[in-house]
């Protein structure tokens, strides 16, 4: 076991060694990675702020019911105890259609006589706040209310809460999608390196499989360069991220006065700065594995 | 101690590098393969430490059959073997100490010995003063020497080396073979591939190769050629 160890601290000394040899390389490498990472990460920062925005709001899913024109009071009476029968009703409003006319006669400033309107064209109505958002559940309240006799129509606002997730919904969707694309394309460009890197030690692992080194003993000090090489790209995201959010909450507080407003970024959590570093370092570590193995692969020289 | 049994080397689009090869090699035996250029010297020093893999035959090493090893093995028998070839294949990047240290560390040997080890075997090539010299500022007969401390460091008993002195003068040949002679004095099997026989007072066995072909495996050639 303490070979093992030190067979290990033996080869990420030895990738120390050529990252310090090739600093230049090496320092650009970082750059590439981090920026990279940088525009998923970014984008994950801002949906994760709209996030938490959107889950502050308090809303409840709502439903309109509208009611036939000559519908008689006593049914009126029917439907409102069968509403309050309904376990995911958490509140009712019942609007008859001479309040709903009065106070839309007044918040448009109409008088019937001028526009030539005789009768009151709106319905009686309730409007019903319902204390979830489980579809099958609201579906199943629609598709009861809708047999009740006197129920001309019924709206579901879902609300533009609810739109705002969505679209938060299918960001997230994109953002992972651009992720994975870009995390290929780290990996390729990483695979690369470590591969051209095989090539400048073409003499080192000729000689080492001739006095009996194993595949694996050679490329271990390949894989420990791309582990750095995403810890310092890792590093490089996470940091540029959170110089990101001082100058855009500096800039959003100046701005304050003309926008009549701010809007504050939150850091990532330390977990997802971790989790950013922590992938960058997997994608390093086995873009290194595939590159150097297939690599070291083609030097065998035993025929 | 190795034993050739119907050897054949043939590589693609190529005549046999070497046709019918039946040779034994004894514990402790001091071995020339002699023989003109493209006789099948190398393939035969390349064939015992399993750079190649003859293509019809047995090769029998430590009761193992060399031509049917696993490659995963492979690395494992080569550790067995000391091994020096012509261009003695240092790693120019890595100081001397760090060239004879390889195969310790490859060897899973721990710091506190790999130091000592290296330094005996820098020691018995009389390098001992150069192990923070880079091997480019070597002479040709040091950088040689260099190369066999490194193939002596994780003592073997078996070393093999491929026309070792092939690029030296006669003042730094003799040197390097009498390096060769001392290990077999002490009981190491040396198995040297070389142009022309060396003139050496030491008992010795000499496999002479010509067109791949085996024209001669004379024992304990006289004293004195």
């Amino acid at each position: 076991m303490f070979h093992y160890f030190h067979n290990h601290l033996q080869a990420f000394n030895r990738a120390l060694v050529r990252i310090f040899s090739n600093l230049g390389s090496s320092l650009m490498m970082f750059l590439v990675i981090g920026v990279t990472l940088f525009l998923p990460s970014s984008g994950l920062l801002i949906v994760e702020n709209v996030s938490q925005i959107s889950n502050n709001i308090k809303y409840d899913a709502e439903l309109s019911l509208f009611l036939e024109k000559g519908i008689k009071q006593d049914q009126i009476d029917f439907i409102q105890s069968a509403l309050n029968k309904a376990s995911i009703i958490k509140k009712t409003h019942y609007e008859s259609k001479l309040t709903a006319w009065d106070k839309l006669q007044t918040k448009l400033n109409l008088n019937p006589l001028n526009t030539g309107i005789s009768k009151n064209p709106l319905p009686d109505a309730f409007f019903i706040s319902l204390n979830t958002f489980n579809e099958k559940k609201i579906n199943t309240l629609i598709d009861d209310l809708s047999t009740i006799d006197g129920v001309e129509n019924i709206f579901f606002d879902a609300g533009w809460v609810k739109k705002l997730r969505s679209i938060l919904y299918l960001l997230k969707i994109g953002l992972a999608f651009l992720g994975a694309i870009l995390i290929i394309i780290l990996i390729v460009v990483i695979g690369n390196t470590i591969r051209l890197q095989t090539l400048t030690h073409k003499d080192e692992i000729e000689v080492s499989k001739l006095i009996g080194a194993t595949n694996s003993f050679i490329q271990r000090p390949f894989i420990y360069t791309g582990l750095i090489y995403g810890l310092g790209g890792g590093l490089i995201t996470v940091l540029t991220l959170k110089l990101t959010i001082e100058i855009f909450n500096k800039a959003s507080i100046n701005l304050e006065a003309m926008l009549g407003g701010t809007f504050i970024l939150k850091n990532l959590l330390w977990q997802q700065n971790l989790s950013i570093i922590s992938v960058a370092m997997l994608i390093g570590c086995f873009a290194s594995f595939f590159a150097a193995h297939q690599s070291i692969r083609k030097f065998e020289i035993f025929k | 101690m190795i034993n050739f049994e119907k050897i054949f080397k043939r590589y693609p689009g190529n005549m046999d590098a070497l046709q019918n090869i039946n040779l034994e090699i004894l514990p402790a035996e001091l071995v020339f393969v002699t023989g003109p250029s493209g006789a099948g010297k190398s393939t035969l020093l390349k064939l015992i430490s399993s750079v190649e893999k003859p293509t019809s035959g047995n090769i029998i090493f430590e009761n193992m059959n060399l031509s049917q090893l696993e490659t995963r093995d492979i690395p494992y028998l080569r550790r067995k073997f000391g091994m020096i070839f012509q261009d003695n294949k240092l790693l120019y990047d890595r100081n001397c100490f760090e060239n004879v240290s390889l195969p310790l560390a490859i060897n899973d040997i721990d710091g506190i010995d790999i130091n000592r080890r290296v330094r005996a075997a820098l020691d018995k090539v009389g390098l001992l003063n150069k192990e923070k010299i880079m091997p480019i500022s070597l002479s040709g007969g040091e950088q040689q020497r260099l190369a066999i401390a490194r193939a002596i460091v994780s003592r073997p008993s078996i070393l093999i080396a491929d026309e070792p002195t092939g690029n030296l003068d006669k003042e730094y040949a003799d040197e390097i073979m009498n390096i060769f002679y001392s290990f077999q004095q002490v009981g190491v099997t040396v198995i040297i591939s070389t142009h022309e026989l060396p003139i050496t007072p030491i008992k010795h066995k000499k496999i002479h190769l010509i067109e791949g072909q085996l024209r001669d495996q004379i024992n304990n050639v006289p004293l004195l050629s």
